[in-house]
């Protein structure tokens, strides 16, 4: 990746880093998230800046973005768009919704019922929405940033599990530390308005970054440790439901990204074990009440970082 | 967070305590049956506390309350009725400790010698019982125990059924081992007889005879021995199965001696050596083989056809013709014996055997006494006169009966022979007896065995405790002694046939037990097959001892000598553990690691001598850099071997093709490695 580039990447975390205080890890891991193509999932309790992060990574991305707050009694076709007679043409014209943007901003996704929530599901996966049997593209990039509240908040629809597959990365921001949180309390000093971020990032540099992603080379060795990751959330005596292989590809192409923004030309265990987490804590399920990022931790723990390429006796 | 070694790893799960507490009541459960049985509650008892503790719910017991609990402990078996030295207690004592023991499991080692004592608890049940059921579950609490072995090891649980499946897998490698054990190893007399009377109640026929023991025995169809005939069974009327002669009456109870004896004053008074009995018989008919497998009886009494004239096995000749063991029964005992039935036996009888004949009490059954003087009177031969007395079993109205009413203390005889007439074998031999020595005629009893039930399919005989009988022998002129059984002449199919034949009628059979087969005809072939597969387990595991054993090895090995069983046994050693190897697959080479995984695990080897080990999730780079922290003397040298060997590992382009290059790395790994090596 050209020094370039890497400055862009850089000044841009800068930029996120100064409106979500304190939460350096987080805020890179949703870039990278972007970066990889990837949809992203912020999982918190109200009030802890999920949609202040979500709308940053917007605005620092330069992309046009519409947000929805979803609602118990939002429609698809509040999302997706409707066809409304046109009576000059006397013919049916298809009126775009929200989703068709770059980055559509998906706010309290699970207070949605499962029947909006599944309108997305399309709409992530193919990049594309079908309305009256007619298939309209989405632009492209396009990412879906979804905020959500745990689920044992009350008004709230869990998402299936097929639907938080869908997601690269879940992330929770969690409680700022006392320093921190001092700070914010001050009134922010170098806390910046969201309005005044300026884009960094332009579109050619976030597609070019994204093309850079798969050439991230991956050792024979590193396989050997992934693999041994993903069977060890398959074989865990704590573990119901291992890794898909989307999910592996996921964590795959997300360990490549991180490399990428740190400027190296191959993956090492480091750059898989930063992203784990989050792109396997919704992906598994425990049997026992060891569940989701701590299931996940767990595994990563539990996996030697080092050794294999067996060569048969 | 990297410390060597964890503390809890060494600490038995809450898993591995239940799994411990289950081996514990398997163990245990067998051995309730013959100790006091309040030790298992206190297991119970302990275990949950130890539960309750490991839940966090108590706390760990003080050394004061232990002491206090084994001292109660103590105390309840003082108090139990345990003879102080005897197996019971010192099995006792083991067990309480055993329960006890789980109070204290903390740590695995705890749990090891709890699981070591096990061991030795399901060899100490062995003394209790060793039938074929005791030996299988002997094997299931090994299974159990092999369990729990594996299951204390382990820091998470895993499922029962899989963990039971590899503990049964441990134990079916042993089996080989313990074949050849069983077979090789040597089989010593005991030096000296564990105490085991306490519990182990004498069974089978006692040494005296009042009007009703017999009865009880009717009542049990428990094995008393059985016998595998070499050639033709002899008839089922000539099986008599000769125990014990009683001489002496005291007007009620018949019994050997007029007064108890211990069991070396009998030895004295009637071992004869095997020329002396020769000289005491006439030898005529044919001889009969037969190998007989006495049941556990705690008495020294054996039980053949008259007269025996060899044994082989552990036992001795007696001036009444009867075969006595050196030592009382305490386990299944095997001997092969020959009998001659049709020999004459002391042609002349000496003075002293023809007084112990003759006696009678100075008084009492006058009746009796003076029918005998009248019939005696009147015959004009002794024959005659013993003809006369057995048909008036006959002709008058004498049932045998199992029910038969009491007889009271005095004058047994005359109530019997004038007014009940009911009776069974003892009745009827007990007044013929006196009837013939009334008249002078020297006369004994003798109780044994009558019959025996063959089983076909093994081809041996099984005589239980309901085949117990009572018969006569009087001794006439030119004769000897000669056999009569006046039962015969009353319920001849009791002696034809079995008792249930005789008391059919009756229906007094195995009263009172209701679950027993032998009542159950329509259960007779499952029963034959059951018996002839303990008949088997006896024959061929509980007796194989070391007479046994020396002809084995000598017709497996002709003549023995130590060189050689050593190297027999020393070559089956070297195949079982080939076995083992093959099959455990020791042999096989293990799939490694490249090379430089290899040189990096040696690396973290090293490190961890010196206090500085990795976590497996710790990547090169951030050991590479704790390790530094610790070891900042080496922090050049340990940052440049990660280095390389992250590069190694994760830089594709640092992996070339050419075999030289990839060499050369690993070189300049090792070199790397030697100079930590030599720094440490």
């Amino acid at each position: 990746m050209t020094t370039q580039l890497l400055q862009e990447v850089n000044s841009s975390l800068k930029q996120l880093n100064q409106i979500i205080l304190g939460k350096e890890q987080q805020v890179k891991l949703a870039l990278t998230c972007i970066l990889a193509s990837g949809h992203l999932l912020v999982e918190d309790l109200p009030g802890m800046g999920k949609t202040t992060l979500a709308h940053a990574l917007a605005k620092v991305l330069g992309l046009d973005y519409k947000r929805v707050q979803f609602t118990s009694d939002l429609l698809p076709a509040d999302l997706i768009g409707a066809a409304v007679f046109d009576a000059k043409n006397s013919s049916f014209t298809f009126h775009p919704g929200p989703v068709f943007s770059s980055i559509f901003l998906a706010d309290e996704l699970n207070r949605a019922t499962p029947k909006a929530q599944s309108a997305l599901l399309e709409a992530m996966e193919e990049g594309q929405v079908s309305v009256d049997g007619k298939t309209y593209p989405l632009p492209s990039p396009f990412f879906v940033i979804a905020t959500q509240n745990p689920q044992s908040q009350s008004g709230t629809f869990p998402l299936p599990e097929s639907q938080l597959d869908r997601f690269m990365f879940r992330l929770s921001l969690g409680y700022p530390d006392p320093k921190v949180e001092r700070e914010i309390l001050k009134g922010g000093r170098g806390r910046v308005a969201i309005d005044q971020i300026e884009q960094v990032l332009s579109r050619d540099s976030l597609l070019q970054i994204q093309s850079l992603v798969p050439q991230v080379k991956i050792s024979e060795t590193l396989l050997d440790y992934v693999q041994r990751l993903i069977a060890q959330t398959r074989q865990d005596d704590l573990c119901q439901l291992g890794l898909s292989p989307r999910g592996a590809l996921a964590l795959m192409k997300s360990s490549q990204c991180w490399a990428l923004i740190h400027g190296r030309t191959h993956v090492l265990p480091e750059d898989v074990q930063a992203v784990f987490v989050a792109v396997v804590g919704h992906r598994i399920v425990g049997k026992k009440e060891t569940q989701g990022n701590q299931l996940a931790r767990h595994v990563l723990q539990s996996v030697d970082s080092v050794g294999s390429r067996v060569i048969a006796a | 967070m990297f410390n060597k070694g964890f503390p809890q790893d060494k600490q038995v799960t809450y898993a591995g305590m239940l799994w411990l507490l289950a081996a514990q009541l398997v163990v245990m459960a067998p051995l309730a049956f013959y100790l006091p049985v309040w030790i298992l509650p206190v297991l119970l008892f302990s275990a949950a506390w130890r539960i309750r503790v490991m839940k966090g719910h108590l706390e760990q017991p003080g050394i004061i309350i232990k002491l206090f609990v084994a001292v109660l402990g103590i105390a309840a078996l003082s108090i139990s009725g345990l003879k102080l030295i005897s197996l019971d207690m010192m099995a006792s004592l083991l067990m309480l400790g055993f329960a006890y023991k789980t109070l204290e499991v903390i740590q695995r080692r705890d749990a090891m010698v709890v699981l070591l004592t096990g061991f030795l608890l399901i060899g100490v049940s062995f003394l209790y019982s060793q039938s074929i059921l005791s030996a299988l579950y002997g094997v299931f609490a090994l299974i159990v125990l092999a369990g729990t072995m594996i299951a204390i090891q382990q820091s998470k649980s895993h499922s029962i059924l899989a963990t039971l499946r590899s503990a049964s897998l441990m134990v079916l490698l042993c089996l080989p081992l313990m074949l050849v054990f069983f077979i090789f190893s040597p089989r010593f007399s005991p030096l000296w007889t564990i105490p085991l009377e306490a519990s182990q109640g004498k069974t089978g026929i006692s040494d005296s005879m009042t009007p009703g023991d017999i009865a009880k025995l009717s009542k049990s169809d428990e094995l008393a021995f059985t016998v595998t005939f070499e050639g033709e069974l002899p008839k089922q009327n000539e099986l008599y199965w000769r125990g014990l002669v009683l001489q002496y009456f005291d007007g009620k109870t018949w019994t050997p001696f007029s007064n108890k004896l211990e069991f070396s004053d009998i030895k004295r008074q009637l071992k004869i050596s095997r020329s002396e009995l020769k000289k005491r018989l006439v030898k005529k008919g044919y001889g009969k083989k037969y190998e007989v497998i006495y049941e556990k009886t705690a008495q020294p009494w054996l039980f053949a056809l008259s007269p025996v004239v060899d044994i082989r096995g552990n036992a001795f000749f007696t001036t009444d013709f009867r075969i006595i063991a050196e030592r009382n029964i305490l386990e299944p005992m095997m001997m092969t014996v020959v009998s001659y039935p049709e020999t004459l036996r002391d042609v002349i009888l000496p003075d002293s055997t023809r007084q112990l004949a003759l006696q009678l009490p100075p008084e009492g059954n006058n009746k009796s006494r003076k029918l005998a003087k009248e019939l005696l009177k009147q015959s004009s031969s002794k024959q005659e006169y013993i003809n006369t007395i057995l048909n008036r079993y006959t002709q008058q109205d004498f049932y045998y009966t199992l029910r038969p009413p009491v007889l009271g203390e005095r004058d047994t005889i005359d109530k019997f022979l004038f007014k009940s007439k009911k009776g069974f074998c003892a009745h009827y031999a007990g007044s013929f007896v006196f009837m013939m020595r009334a008249a002078g005629i020297p006369a004994r009893i003798v109780t044994g065995y009558q019959g025996g039930t063959l089983n076909e399919k093994g081809k041996f005989l099984s005589i239980r405790q309901y085949d117990a009988h009572a018969w006569t022998e009087i001794w006439l002129e030119n004769q000897g002694w000669i056999r009569i059984d006046p039962t015969a002449s009353v319920a001849p199919d009791r002696v034809e046939k079995n008792l249930e034949a005789a008391v059919e009628k009756e229906g007094s059979f195995l009263e009172g037990k209701v679950f027993s087969m032998a009542k159950y005809k329509w259960l007779n072939s499952l029963k034959n097959k059951l018996d002839s597969t303990q008949y088997a387990w006896r024959r061929f595991v509980l007796s194989y001892d070391n007479e046994t054993q020396k002809s084995l090895l000598k017709r497996l090995f002709g003549e023995i000598t130590v060189h050689k069983i050593a190297t027999v046994v020393g070559a089956f050693f070297v195949v079982i553990i080939l076995f083992w190897s093959i099959f455990l697959g020791l042999g096989r080479k293990s799939a490694k690691e490249a090379q430089e995984h290899q040189i990096y695990r040696r690396f973290c080897a090293l490190l961890a001598k010196h206090g500085v080990s990795r976590e497996p999730s710790q990547t090169p780079q951030a050991f590479s850099q704790y390790a530094s922290q610790q070891l900042p003397q080496l922090a050049g040298d340990i940052n440049a071997f990660s280095q390389l060997y992250s590069e190694l590992c994760y830089n594709p382009e640092k992996q070339s093709n050419s075999r030289e290059n990839n060499s050369q790395n690993i070189k300049a790994l090792k070199v790397l490695l030697k100079t930590i090596k030599k720094k440490l």
